[in-house]
């Protein structure tokens, strides 16, 4: 495979599941906060503000008033804004564009028919009263995308490298998710016991992540702050943890490098030193220090992903 | 006496920003032909690049550099040794019979062969002229003919440093009748063409020991293709036939085919070069 | 005006001085097109429109698209697609495969020879000029034994059918002829759209072009070379014709690489894979002979590989078609074909070339100035359609000038019969119907050593305005399926 294509493809893996992440936390948090029980929870500044966070856009300023429609219109449809979801769409269809005799047509043709969708929607639709329908087409049409990914293409090289975007891609999403909320259940705090631990936050977080079920189900117990993080940082069998996208790099890392021994100096020896950290880690380390955690995790991510531009993609 | 010579080319280039991608081609290694001989090359450049010999389109030698990494300065510099055999630029068998020599070069298969060096080109394209330029003496030989047009290029242009650049076409220079080897010799083969006269652009050094014009940088001068003689050198930068002194790299159809570098270099900022070349000589022991 | 029962032929109406594919002089419906005429009969206008939607919005969603740029943003448009088929039987096939094959042959003979010998040039049979005033004749390339001895693997013959129900090559595209990615799309939507119909009729497949193409381009490889490695190269995705490039190299199995992927050393030619450098054997380009090679053509083209000619030229890769092929598809050369074609193969030419007067043939200018109003009067050395005289939209005062004009310089002209393209049924949006439109066809032609392929089927392009012979589509031009029937 071309290093250029490679590299391409790994980027379409990543921004399919970059627009899902952004267009669910939009859905979630302003939903969530309509009937939040806490009153700054329920505030609509507070959310957007959240969502500019979430984005990577914090406003330090808080006597400045956000105007609803504009910073939904930014995060959605704006063409200018490099990070918006439509461009976001754009790009991976770019990406998929010059990799097009390598994916199947299958696949090709859903990530056309998606960018169709998104560049044909009204944008006064949209930030007036469309955002439901919106992203939530957006987080469909990814799930669509993700089944085509596995199950039109040869699980090979090309196969991995995508799986590779993907799931560092899935890991910074969810870091930074838990990096905005985190954030916001620090102001937003509960109104009993540790206010902190117990902000209507955590629920909201994992309601982002579509991870809420599956806690019920694990823990059977009010989410807290702990049992959050434990659940999204560590738990490998919950899809969406970073823990689990480590394994799943770690997998996809094997195909493309069959080293049993790999070099010192290889993706695949940072990727597993990684991933060993975190199965080792234990959540009173996190807990201690939440924000060194996430800004590790963030940094972390970024090394494997650099690593792999030296090693596959530049020649 | 064959002179043994010895040839310093080289090349600086700086540039602004770093450079993380380039190619360059040299044509700057003297052709071996039969009076050039027992060519020795030693190129290196100031960053350990791979040098790769290879022949260009034409059928010349040429050395490719791609370095593959970053740099924001690069050095090149060619030595070469060879043995030149002394040439009497008149030693050959003049035509005999001089309408035999006009009738040749109005045969197809004369113009078929030497189309190329007969075509019109970029560099050798002369605008409409009132009064042809120069004309040939049907009277006289074509090798006297092309004498007289070496000599009348000569007079033409006034050599100036400064006033051509690489780009300088043929309208420019009659306009200012000023330059230097390279406009000199786009007259003479133009001019040549012309009357029905193959004429190649010819690249390569010149030993200036004797006080010829050229610059430190690489000569140009031109070679006419006589019928019944063969191909003839032609300085008329000097007003000489190409002799000994004239060491030759590559022809073509004008400059464009013989340009001693050729690069693409993918960097932001501006960029600057400088060539210099040495040519020394010895009568061999 | 023909009254027709058939619903969606009703308002078709026949213009008797063209000649129409379908109908004949009389109106009725030719046999080879009664099966189809029934079953379109069918389907109401209603049913039409919007089967004619899907269709669109099937290429749409496929990304078969083009982008036009306008000042606000870029477009991406659909290449029009006509849903009513044309149909070529096999008996007017037959001719137009083997003509094809004869035309690509010579040319080929005539490629290997203006490159060595140029024989056909000292024997006067054609006139120097068509190298030496040719922009594309490449001095690189004398003397060049390019891999398998083949010049042009692939060329698009464009043909016509005149209105004396012959066909006529108008054109021999050899430099990097697109289109046929779009025979197989028509197939397939009309496919989806009308599968029915295909079981009324035995078409041959068009599906088979790309396994032959890489069969054809195998037999070409560098000298011992066991399985050779195979790529197609293109400008890129903004390319107009990005889709074919990847299309071509999907279904070829092969990488799709670009200029900068691809790196010279040692006079071989490298490709950079995320496993390190992977020689490449045969490459497909797409570029034009000026871009491929920075070092040895144009110095500003980033499209290209710097060092490809000199490993081109050391027998190290075969390009196809080989750089300085473009000088067979000129103008002047079209004019020389019957000549080329039995210098060459000793052979009668099978497809019809429009006749060339020459000027400069005294009995021949005679001809010309007598005819004026029958010809369409051509400059030998403009380009792009500037010059042009069209004989029969002159008036007399105007014919005279250009009589003036030949005889000043009778060297400088050549004169053609106008040419009248054959008229197909295409549907138009605008009027909801049927309307008669003119059509052409593009097949396409690859030569292998000692092999040859013809697709069978081709591209018709029709010209979708009223009355317009241009059916290039950077003019609005669309096109139809095509089927060659089997016998």
């Amino acid at each position: 495979m071309l290093a250029r294509v490679a590299n391409n493809l790994f980027w379409m893996g990543r921004y399919i599941e970059r627009s899902e992440h952004i267009a669910r936390y939009l859905r979630v948090n302003y939903f969530s906060s309509l009937d939040a029980p806490n009153q700054l929870s329920q505030s609509r500044q507070f959310v957007l503000r959240s969502m500019l966070t979430m984005i990577g856009e914090t406003v330090e300023d808080e006597s400045l008033i956000l105007n609803e429609e504009d910073v939904l219109y930014k995060i959605g449809l704006d063409p200018n804004y490099t990070s918006s979801i439509i461009n976001n769409v754009r790009s991976s269809r770019e990406n998929a564009n010059s990799a097009r005799d390598l994916i199947s047509t299958e696949l090709y043709e859903s990530i056309n028919k998606f960018y169709h969708f998104i560049s044909n929607y009204d944008a006064k639709v949209y930030s007036k009263n469309g955002l439901h329908d919106f992203t939530l087409n957006v987080t469909e049409m990814s799930a669509i995308l993700r089944g085509k990914v596995r199950s039109t293409l040869m699980h090979d090289e090309i196969y991995a490298i995508i799986m590779m975007g993907a799931n560092i891609e899935r890991a910074t999403q969810i870091i930074r998710i838990i990096n905005a909320k985190h954030n916001d259940a620090l102001k937003a705090q509960g109104s009993y016991g540790d206010k902190f631990k117990n902000s209507f936050e955590w629920t909201t977080l994992l309601k982002c992540t579509e991870s809420y079920d599956m806690m019920r189900r694990f823990y059977k117990k009010t989410p807290n702050s702990i049992s959050t993080l434990e659940f999204l940082i560590l738990n490998p069998d919950c899809p969406r943890s970073i823990m689990n996208s480590l394994n799943q790099v770690c997998k996809h890392i094997k195909i493309l490098d069959s080293n049993k021994k790999p070099s010192r100096n290889s993706t695949a020896f940072l990727v597993g030193k990684i991933r060993a950290e975190y199965e080792f880690k234990c959540i009173v380390q996190i807990e201690n220090d939440i924000q060194s955690v996430i800004d590790n995790t963030l940094s972390s991510l970024y090394q494997i992903s650099q690593k792999m531009e030296e090693e596959f993609f530049s020649y | 006496m064959p002179l043994e010579y010895s040839i310093t080319y080289k090349a600086e280039n700086t540039y602004e920003e770093w450079v993380y991608e380039a190619y360059w081609q040299f044509l700057v290694i003297p052709e071996e032909n039969e009076s050039q001989q027992f060519i020795g090359v030693n190129f290196t450049n100031t960053i350990n690049a791979n040098n790769e010999f290879s022949i260009n389109g034409h059928g010349f030698k040429t050395i490719r550099v791609h370095p593959k990494q970053k740099f924001n300065e690069i050095g090149f510099e060619a030595n070469f040794k060879l043995i030149k055999k002394e040439i009497n630029p008149f030693d050959f068998k003049p035509e005999e019979d001089i309408s035999r020599s006009y009738e040749k070069i109005q045969e197809l298969d004369f113009k078929v062969d030497y189309e190329a060096f007969l075509r019109t080109t970029h560099f050798t394209h002369i605008p409409e002229q009132k009064t042809p330029l120069f004309q040939f003496d049907l009277a006289k030989s074509i090798f006297d003919n092309i004498q007289k047009l070496n000599e009348y290029t000569y007079g033409y242009i006034h050599f100036n440093a400064d006033a051509t650049d690489v780009q300088t076409t043929l309208d420019e220079v009659l306009k200012i009748r000023q330059g230097v080897c390279q406009d000199f010799t786009h007259l003479f083969c133009a001019l040549a063409r012309m009357n029905g006269i193959p004429a190649r652009y010819v690249s390569g050094y010149l030993h200036q020991g004797n006080g010829y014009f050229g610059d430190s940088q690489m000569h140009a001068w031109a070679e006419a293709f006589i019928p019944h003689v063969g191909w003839l050198g032609f300085d008329p930068t000097n007003n000489i036939l190409a002799g000994t002194n004239h060491i030759k790299v590559a022809h073509g159809k004008d400059y464009s085919d013989c340009s001693p570098l050729k690069g693409v270099v993918y960097t932001a900022g501006k960029n600057e070069t400088v060539h210099s070349v040495q040519v020394s000589s010895q009568n061999q022991q | 005006m023909v009254n027709l029962e058939n619903q969606i032929f009703s308002s078709y109406q026949r213009n008797p001085v063209l000649f129409d594919e379908i109908f004949d002089e009389r109106g009725q419906v030719k046999e080879v097109y009664s099966k189809l005429f029934n079953l379109y009969g069918e389907h109401s206008i209603n049913d039409y429109v919007n089967l004619n939607e899907k269709a669109k919005s099937s290429f749409f969603n496929q990304g078969i698209t083009f982008q036009v740029y306008d000042k606000k943003k870029t477009q991406e448009k659909i290449f029009p697609f006509d849903l009513f088929p044309r149909i070529i039987p096999p008996e007017e096939w037959k001719i137009i495969e083997s003509g094809a094959i004869q035309r690509s042959r010579a040319l080929n003979l005539f490629l290997w020879d203006i490159y060595h010998d140029k024989k056909i040039i000292k024997q006067g049979i054609v006139p120097m000029e068509l190298i030496s005033s040719s922009a594309n004749y490449l001095d690189q390339m004398n003397n060049v034994d390019p891999p398998g001895g083949i010049y042009n693997h692939i060329s698009g013959t464009d043909v016509i059918k005149h209105t004396d129900g012959q066909y006529y090559v108008l054109e021999d595209n050899i430099r990097c002829p697109s289109g046929v990615s779009y025979v197989i799309c028509n197939r397939t939507a009309l496919k989806r759209a009308l599968f029915g119909v295909f079981n009324h009729y035995k078409t041959y497949s068009v599906t088979n072009y790309a396994e032959n193409l890489l069969d054809l381009l195998e037999t070409v490889k560098p000298k011992g070379v066991d399985v050779p490695n195979v790529v197609v190269i293109t400008p890129g995705m903004f390319n107009s014709a990005f889709y074919e490039h990847s299309y071509l190299a999907k279904t070829m199995g092969v990488e799709l690489v670009e200029g900068r992927d691809l790196f010279v050393e040692n006079d071989f030619v490298y490709m950079k894979t995320i496993q390190g450098p992977q020689k490449v054997d045969v490459i497909y380009r797409r570029i034009d002979d000026a871009f491929i090679d920075p070092l040895e053509f144009r110095p500003d083209s980033s499209l290209g590989v710097p060092g490809l000619f000199a490993a081109y030229k050391k027998g190290n890769v075969t390009l196809a078609n080989a750089p300085g092929t473009g000088v067979a598809d000129d103008k002047a050369v079209y004019t020389y074909m019957p000549e080329i074609i039995r210098y060459y193969l000793n052979e009668e030419p099978i497809l019809n070339n429009v006749h060339t007067y020459h000027c400069s043939r005294p009995k021949e200018l005679k001809y010309v100035l007598n005819n004026i109003e029958n010809l369409v009067i051509k400059p030998v050395d403009e380009a792009g359609g500037y010059g042009i005289s069209i004989g029969n939209r002159l008036s007399k005062k105007e014919i005279e000038v250009v009589k003036a004009q030949i005889l000043l310089s009778p060297r400088k002209y050549v004169a053609q019969p106008i040419m009248s393209l054959s008229v197909h049924p295409t549907y138009i949006d605008k009027s909801e119907s049927f309307e008669q439109r003119h059509v052409d066809l593009r097949t396409f032609t690859v030569l292998g050593k000692d092999k040859e392929f013809v697709l069978k089927g081709g591209l018709t392009r029709v010209a979708l305005k009223r009355g317009n012979l241009i059916v290039n589509s950077s003019q609005g031009g669309g096109s139809k399926d095509t089927w060659v029937l089997k016998t």
